[in-house]
Parts: C-alpha cells; structure tokens; sequence
C-alpha cells in the first residue's frame, strides 16, 4: 500500500469538545425510508403505503432508486379522506389493488406521518385477502426518529407474522441467525469461519424471501450485526435463540465476538479458541503496519453502524476523535460506545444534526472525513478529503479480518488524495 | 365517496412546490412545519438527484415530534427561529414559514403566532392536503409577488426590450438547458433579459418583475398566473423548428423588433444550430421518424411540445401521452403501467415509473428517454435542451443515437464468455442447432399468423432481427418435440421463453 502523505500535526484542542448546541438539521434519512427499503426488497412483496402526496412522492422517489424496482401503491389522502374518518377506507381499497397483483407473497401496508394521526386502526384491516397476508408496519417519522430504526420496525413486524414459532431445532444444530442489511460477502466470510468452528449462518435477515424470515424461527443464536435491531432481536429472543452480543469488528471484536457464538452455542471450547485466534492475527498481521497512523478521521453517518466503522478505524491507527450517528443509545450500542471512549474517542453523539458535526469539524483538524452528504459536502468546501458515509459502507465488506483490509484501505486511498481535493477548492473557492 | 387509488405517484404536494419555489431565493430563510422525514426527503435526499445540490441550505425543519402532535407545534417553532437567529442563519434574510400535510392535519396555522414573534416573517399555508406542486408553485409565485412585489413596484414603469423568464425553479427538469436556450432567443432577436424569475432573482428584486414589457412564461403547467397578474403580454416557451419560429416571430413584434433583424437571426441559426436538423432531415436518418412510434409522460409543456416537434414536424408517431398537471381522457400511473405491459413503443419519454413499468414487462427493445421527474437524473449543463432550435437539435441527434443503439444491439455477435444455457441468447451456437436453422420446416396458418401479430407489437427497428430470432426458435422447440410443422402450441410456448 502507497504511503500515507503528511498529515496534519498539533492536534489536539487544547479545551475539550462540549456538544450541546442545537439541533437544527436532523440527520438521517426520512425514517419511514428504512422500513420501505426492506419491505420492498422481499420478492412478491407488493407494498401499499397509506399517506398524503408530497410524503408519497419523496419516499418512492428514493425506494426506486435504492430500494427495488417496484411499483408501489397508495390510496390518494386529501383532506376530504383525512377528515371524513376515510383513512380506514382508503388503506383497505390499496390493499384490495395490492392483492389483484399476480404473484404477491405480502402485502406490507405502510402507515405514515398523517394517516397515524388520523388513527389508522389495526383491527379494522384485513389479516389477509385472497389467502395474500397483509402486515401492518406504522413508522410515523415523528415518532421512529431514524431510518435504521425503522428497518427494524419493519423487520420484527414481518418476524411475528412470519416466523415458523415452535420450531424444533435439532440439538447437533448449531447456527446463528444474523441480523443487518449487509454487504453481500460479508455473511458468506462469517458463515465460512463459523464452519471452523462446527457452527454456521442460518440466514441473514432482513432478506429477500418470507421463506427466510420462517427459516430464523430454527437458528439457535442471534447475533445482530448492526445495533439497533433491538425489536427484531426481542422477537428471536421469544423464540428461544440465544443472544449474541456485539458485531465481528476488527481484530478485538471478531475474536470476542466468535467467542461468544461459541459460549452461546456451546461449541468446542478449543477449536473456538483456536479459530477466534487464528482471525485475531490474520486482522493483527494487516493492522501492524498501522496504516492510518497520524491520520484524524471524523465518522459521522445516519446508518447506524457508525461506532463499528469507527473501531476499524482506530485500531488501523487512526485517530477518530468524534463519531455521531442518527439511532438513539440503547443496551446495543453500549459495547461499541465504551470501547470508542477507551480508545481515544471524546464524543459519541446520538439523535446528531448538523450542528453537532459542524461544532465538531471546528474543533478538530481532520484529515478525512466520512460524514452524510450535507457534512461531506462542507468538508469538500473546506478542502478536507470527504466521503459520504452510506457510498464508503454498503460496498464493500466490514467484518471480520477481510472487512478489516477493504475498509481501511479505501480510508488510506482517500487521505492521499489531499491534493486533488485542494486543487478543486483552490479553483472554487477562490 | 369513492377512493382514487395511487401508483408510483407523479407530482408531488404543493408543500414541495412552493419549497421549490421560495428554496430559489437566496435572501429567503424557510422554516418548513414538518417531520424530520419531510426536511430530508425535499431538503437533502431528492433535490440532490432532481438538481444535484448536495442538499438546501436554506430549509430548516420544525422537526415535529410526537409531543408536537399532540400540543402543537408552536414551540417547535419558536425554538427553531431562536436558534437559527442564534446562529446568524436568518440574518438578511426573509423569514417564510411553510406549512406541510402533517402541520395541516393537525391545523397548525401560525399566521398570527409568527407575526407576533417576527414581524416581517411570513406564513405561507401550503393547502399540501388537497393540492399538487403545480398549485403550489403558482401559489407560491403569486404570494411572493403579491407580499413582497406588488406593494414596492407601483412607481415602476414597463422598460422596452425588457424580458421576464418565469418559472424555472427546484425540482423542474431539464431547467438550466431550456433556460440557456431561451436567454439565447430571447437575445438573438433583441430582448434583453429583465428577470429569471425565481431561479435566478433574490425575493428583494421581486418588485422589479414589473419592468419588463414581455413575459416569457417557461412552462405551461405553472408560471402563467403570475404572467397574467403582471399584465404584460406573454408567451409560452417554443419547441420545434417551426414553432420556435412562429416564437421568434411573435416576440419580435411584441418587443418591436425590426422584421429584418429577426430575419437575420433565424437565417443565421439555420447555418449553425439548425444545420444538423437540416442534415440529418435530408439524410437516411430523417426517414426512421416516420417508421418509429413513442409515447411522452412529462410536464405539459413537453407533451405538448415534443408531440408538435416529433408528431407534427417529424413526422413520427405519438401512440399516447399524459402531461402534468394530468387531465380527464389522459392514461394515469395505473393505465400507463397496462399499455406498457401490453405493448411498449420504440421510445418512451417519461420518468422512472415508465422505466420500472418497461423493466417489468422486459421491454428491451424499447428505449426510455429521461423527460420528467421523478427519477435521478443529472440535467444541469446547457448542452440538453428540449425547448427552442437548441433543443430540436438535441433531440434529433439523441433519438438517431439510439437507433443507431438498436441496429447496434440486433447486430449477431459471438460472445467470449459462455454465460447462458445452450440455446440462450449470448450462449454459442452448437453445431446441431446451426445446421437446424438451416434446413426450413413447415408451419400452419395459424402459428404463421400469430408471430405476426407478436411482430407486430415490436419496436419496428427489433422486427427484423426477432423475427428470425423467434423463428429459428419455434422451429427448434417443434424438432425438439418431433412436430414436423411448427403449431401454434409452439409458438406460444416460444413467445412466452423468448417473447
């Protein structure tokens, strides 16, 4: 790997960070999006959303883009419908319109900012029509906060309609259930090491079949690779699977981690030991040459991995004084957060806007910055070397010792690339 | 009552509209009444694939929560003016406060409550319940006019040659082509431009909309209430040879130009912009138009002036169309996704609904023009314009790129890489199945007749290329099944695998 050029030297403010300014910009996408996304993506699924217009239009505008390619249904609601108590009406007649479509597995109905005002009542829909099933998800961004947030909404709504409960599991089976929208090798990396060790990966959810959401009710763990699926995770819980803490992270986290699958599946405790070790060093033989020493990097997203990227972060040498994310903090994120503080983070902010990362772009000198569009976007202006967080984590892998590899070396390409963002700003910003 | 149903929604709310609008303004500060969902969506997420800005830096959300549903959103309010205020975001800048469908469900009008905290600030009660962005737009432009124009432009008198360019603004496609090639128009004959309104003007120059003698109303889904509240006369933006000259003509005398100076003009343009359309009219590609059919989903002012330039001067044929705002008799989402199911035309203009409904129905043959939102798309140079001499060139040249495209595509090849089943497209050609395509089979009238008929609903350019596709293949399957003629069973089956 090329060298990292010169970075920045002093840096370290001599008062320390004070959040607390105000929130202006929320930053994550519209909430609802994160439900939408992975309802749409289940093949047969025809979705039909209950909402006003401009909502509408904004939410399949981005689930064309980055969701599936798939037509979506809706009611129109005007005030006349909203007012005269037709919200129950109107969502029935979309459902009725989802149903006449060939080949629908589900129909997931998508109650939304004003049709959850209005009361939209669950009793009242159908469970089914025509033998098709019919899930109720509400995400009302006012009350989900987040876009991960939501996933997990729609993802644990989907589980308790569909998971096969009950399930005997033979006892020589020992597999893990993973939750997250992942990229696609990362499940087959981890599922590769687990045979190592005499587990395996079920299937990772939220996925693309009704059949794999059944298949979850037969996993013996659950591991949640992101942390927020806290719904989903108390419904495998339900279920009976044991619960996996933490994400395959880096070198320290990927050995702790395949330890606790191992714990929670009582696999030999030798050849988990053993395999835990094995990645521990395959991560350790890459980080030893500390490829992003020196370098100050400012983690700041809304797709709720943040603090896991920021781990990988740290332990390839960087310094990531500050890491913010869109979800809330729970009993899910608490691992990550205290490891970060223990590694030289000072600020972990939760529920971020705007402001905070801008307070936070002041008072740091950053090399790099992997931020949402708005933050990337001023750090460009800025001349800093900037990426938008959501382009830099869903394509390539993250866990383990070969997400470990791919992850730091982009962050190493984009800090040499200094000069080619200072060129840019010379010319602009002149 | 019944329930009109929705698929893959076209316009957006009159929230959006009037966002779009104000949004264009550099002295305006807008405070949208809104769920954190709302502001993403508009703010960051689709005008930064709608006009590539990486996101609106002067739109901030009330971001209503949950307790805001249930009190009000009046706090909210407050604690977001006081902040901006803190952070100097609202210095020099009008203060307009929009409301959006959730404020409206829960009836939170803030029009004294905001003249009691700024009094200059403006609340502007968006109706996003019941209308679309096109009223919103309209409103939104009569409201600036009327609150910050009209009242500062009595002493201000219409100035000759003096031209207005309404409408273009947010979230309006292809807005920077057209608008260049209408500034070059406009010039070309001598106008001179007044005011790009609001695309180009801050909310302080709004007075001055009154000192052109000329409207030029962008398009015809929005702009003309303001043109008709200014008084002057306007007129629409051209499209076409023919029709950007009745333009020029009309402009000309309306700005008392000279007949020999915008004589001089349109001859000057014939040597140079329109040269291509002359070439190419003359030439071999000049006579696919008329064998090439398509149909256009986009704004009205595209529908109307692509089926005037293609149908009426082109001489190609427009199968159907639905403009926006969309009117009775006009194919919605719903009927436009079962006719492209059933059969799609060569050319498709429209957004990506159209795209999606042609990726269903795997209609490869058919070519889909980005020609409206929604759907990510990158318009902002000047080289894509649709309107004027500009834009027929474009558009000549972009549709024989395609034909081009398609001869291309139903040329044979000999791919590298074996990545299909035997038999499939792309696979290599076995001996056995070489040498049966080579020896003719029989078939019965009515299989003959029906891959007629399946010809028929064919993009003509794909025609001749499937007919020996589906032909070989038919007569492949009745070997397979030792038929020894090819029954209509076997073609059915085939269209169904290959149609």
């Amino acid at each position: 790997m090329a060298e990292v050029i010169p970075l920045t030297s002093a840096n370290n403010p001599s008062e320390s960070f004070k959040p607390g300014g105000c929130k202006l910009h929320p930053q994550s996408m519209c909430p609802a999006f994160g439900a939408l996304r992975v309802l749409a993506r289940i093949e047969g699924a025809q979705p039909a959303m209950v909402t006003d217009t401009g909502c509408l239009y904004g939410l399949t505008f981005v689930t064309h883009f980055y969701a599936a390619r798939k037509s979506i249904i809706a009611p129109a609601l005007g005030t006349a419908e909203l007012s005269s108590g037709k919200v129950q009406e109107a969502a029935n007649a979309a459902i009725a319109e989802a149903a006449r479509e060939p080949n629908v597995s589900v129909i997931p109905v998508i109650s939304l900012c004003v049709a959850e005002t209005a009361g939209l009542a669950e009793e009242l829909l159908p469970t089914e029509v025509d033998g098709k099933p019919v899930v109720l998800v509400r995400v009302p961004a006012y009350a989900i906060h987040s876009h991960p947030e939501a996933k997990d909404v729609a993802l644990a709504a989907m589980l308790r309609r569909f998971i096969d409960t009950g399930a005997d599991t033979p006892s020589d089976e020992k597999t893990v259930v993973l939750l997250g929208e992942v990229f696609p090798a990362d499940p087959l990396m981890i599922d590769g090491v687990l045979r190592k060790m005499g587990a395996r990966v079920l299937v990772t959810l939220p996925g693309r079949h009704i059949d794999e959401l059944r298949l979850a009710g037969h996993g013996t763990a659950v591991a949640a690779l992101h942390p927020f699926y806290r719904e989903s995770l108390a419904c495998m819980r339900e279920q009976g699977a044991a619960v996996v803490g933490g994400a395959p992270i880096g070198a320290e986290g990927s050995a702790a981690w395949l330890r606790a699958v191992g714990a929670a599946l009582e696999l030999d405790e030798d050849l988990v030991e053993q395999v835990a070790a094995e990645e521990e060093q395959k991560a350790r033989d890459f980080l030893a040459t500390q490829p992003l020493k020196g370098a100050t990097i400012l983690v700041s997203g809304y797709e709720g991995n943040e603090m896991l990227y920021a781990r990988l972060l740290i332990e390839g040498g960087a310094h990531v004084p500050y890491v913010s994310t869109s979800i809330g903090q729970s009993m899910l994120t608490a691992s990550d957060e205290a490891w970060l503080r223990a590694h030289g983070t000072e600020a972990v902010i939760y529920r971020k806007s705007l402001e905070d990362d801008l307070q936070a772009m002041d008072h740091w000198n950053f090399d790099l910055i992997i931020g949402t569009t708005t933050v990337a976007a001023y750090a460009k202006e800025r001349g800093i070397p900037a990426m938008y967080y959501t382009n830099m984590i869903s394509v390539r892998p993250l866990f383990m010792s070969g997400g470990t590899v791919a992850s730091i070396a982009v962050a190493q390409e984009l800090l040499n690339r200094k000069p080619m963002y200072q060129q840019m700003v010379d010319f602009f910003g002149a | 009552m019944s329930i009109n149903l929705i698929r893959d929604i076209s316009d957006t709310s009159s929230f959006w509209g009037a966002s779009w609008v104000f949004g264009c303004f550099p002295d305006v500060h807008i405070i949208c009444d809104a769920p954190i969902g709302c502001y993403n969506l508009l703010g960051v997420a689709v005008t930064d694939y709608t006009d590539a800005l990486p996101h609106m830096a002067n739109l901030t959300p009330t971001s209503i929560r949950e307790e805001d549903v249930i009190n009000g959103t009046a706090q909210a309010l407050k604690r977001t003016i006081d902040d901006l205020r803190r952070l100097g975001h609202l210095e020099g800048k009008h203060l307009l406060v929009v409301s959006t469908a959730e404020s409206e469900m829960i009836s939170a009008d803030h029009k004294k409550y905001l003249a009691s905290l700024e009094p200059e600030a403006r609340f502007f009660w968006s109706q996003s319940l019941e209308q679309d962005e096109w009223l919103g737009r309209d409103r939104a432009l009569r409201f600036a006019w009327e609150e910050y124009g009209r009242p500062f432009a009595a002493d201000i008198k219409p100035q000759p040659k003096r031209v207005n360019i309404i409408g273009p603004s947010l979230g309006c496609f292809n807005a920077p082509a057209d608008l260049h090639e209408l500034k070059r128009l406009i010039t070309g004959i001598g106008g001179e431009i007044n005011l790009v309104y609001p695309y180009e003007a801050g909310l302080a120059a709004t007075p001055d909309l009154a000192s052109a003698a000329v409207n030029v109303v962008l398009y015809r889904e929005f702009g003309e209430p303001l043109a008709q509240e200014l008084g002057q006369p306007y007129l629409f933006a051209p499209f076409g040879v023919l029709g950007t000259t009745r333009f020029l003509q009309e402009l000309g005398e309306l700005l008392g130009t000279p007949q020999e100076q915008i004589s001089t003009f349109i001859n000057q343009e014939k040597r140079q912009t329109l040269q291509a359309v002359w070439d190419l009219w003359r030439g071999p590609q000049g006579d696919w138009f008329s064998a090439v059919d398509c149909a256009i989903v986009a704004g009205r002012s595209y529908v109307e002036g692509l089926r005037s330039f293609l149908g009426e001067e082109l001489g190609m044929k427009i199968v159907w169309s639905s403009g926006r705002p969309r009117r009775e008799g006009e194919p919605d989402n719903i009927e436009i996704r079962k006719r492209l199911h059933a059969r799609a035309p060569a050319f498709v203009f429209g957004s990506i609904n159209e795209k999606i409904y042609l990726a269903e129905a795997n209609a490869k043959a058919s070519f889909m023009i980005p020609a409206t939102f929604p759907g990510p798309v990158v318009r902002r140079t000047f080289g894509t314009p649709f309107m004027g001499y500009a834009g027929a060139a474009y558009l000549m040249q972009e549709l024989i790129n395609r034909f081009y495209e398609t001869v291309f595509n139903y040329l044979p090849v000999e791919t590298v890489k074996q990545d299909g089943p035997p038999g499939s497209p792309g696979a290599p050609t076995s001996a056995a199945s070489s040498d049966s395509g080579a020896r003719t089979m029989a078939w019965t009238d009515e299989a003959t007749t029906r891959l007629d008929t399946a010809l028929k609903d064919m993009p003509y350019l794909a025609r001749i290329s499937a007919s020996r596709t589906l032909r070989l293949a038919a007569e492949q399957a009745a070997r397979a099944h030792n038929l020894t003629e090819v029954t209509l069973d076997v073609v059915e089956a085939t269209l169904a695998v290959n149609g």
